[in-house]
């Protein structure tokens, strides 16, 4: 694995938590889980998590992300069929060669962080 | 969901009859690694961290030797689910402090098509509620006999 895709690898594991931050808190969907069984009351140690996980991820990358979370509500989408999940548009061919889908690549169209996610 | 529906989700390249583990972070580690060797899950760090952190809001291990590790991560294309038994029983740190016997894993990708990941995960928490369901399903061996007892359910 190189360097470049761990900080892929760290942005993916970075909204994978901010996501379930936020289901954590969306009220209907936690009761949804509450009424199965689940216990739904660990927020700070979710955070605490989070806390930890942005120290290990580069200043800059960290900066941008927290700047599209911002801006889109979600930095780092996944790619299926060559298409970028956050807004639909068709990612340029150049980008999905196996090499290329270890970095960190924006999508042209909105910005957002490219992740191939395994059988895309 | 209908019940083919459910029994779909599941395949036999996704069932461990035995697992080794006996302590939850192992446990984890073992099923994410058995996803890994199918070929489900390339990421496994992402999806190991991800379902340790969903712990963390309450486990997972509902009782009665039942646990349903579960969560959404980037890193799955498609609605997964693995079905793993335990001998031994797993040190879960489940809600009623019993050991886990069954482990129902369903891992999601952040948006799906077809949203079946809150109905599957719903009717497996159902089944298991009934006792006889339950004793059969703990005692299961092999994969076809899973089909079998959601089947006649």
């Amino acid at each position: 694995m190189t360097a470049l895709s761990e900080h892929l690898l760290r942005l993916v594991a970075l909204q994978d938590l901010d996501d379930m931050i936020r289901e954590s808190k969306d009220k209907t969907l936690a009761k949804k889980l509450e009424d199965m069984g689940f216990a739904m009351g660990g927020q700070e140690d979710l955070q605490a998590a989070r806390d930890e996980l942005a120290t290990g991820i580069d200043k800059v990358l960290l900066s941008r992300y927290e700047r599209a979370v911002k801006r889109l509500g979600r930095a780092v989408v996944p790619v299926t069929g060559n298409i970028c999940l956050g807004c639909f548009a068709v990612i340029p061919s150049a980008f999905v060669s196996a090499e290329n889908q270890e970095k960190i690549q924006h999508c042209e169209n909105c910005g957002r962080i490219l992740y191939w996610p395994r059988g895309s | 969901m209908t019940r083919e529906e459910l029994i779909s989700l599941f395949s036999p390249d996704l069932f461990i009859p035995k697992l080794k583990s006996t302590n939850r972070d192992d446990a984890l580690q073992e099923m994410v690694d058995h996803a890994v060797e199918a070929g489900v899950i390339r990421d496994r760090e992402v999806i190991l961290g991800m379902l340790k952190n969903r712990e963390s809001l309450g486990s997972t291990g509902l009782g009665s030797g039942v646990a349903f590790p579960h969560g959404r991560s980037l890193a799955i294309p498609k609605l997964m689910a693995l079905l793993a038994v335990s001998k031994k029983g797993v040190d879960y740190g489940a809600i009623d402090g019993k050991p886990v016997h069954l482990f129902f894993m369903f891992i999601a990708p952040p948006v799906e098509k077809d949203n079946r990941y809150l109905p599957a995960l719903g009717q497996v928490v159902e089944l298991i509620r009934d006792d006889a369901s339950r004793e059969k399903l703990m005692a299961l061996k092999k994969f076809d006999e899973f089909k079998a007892i959601l089947e006649e359910d």
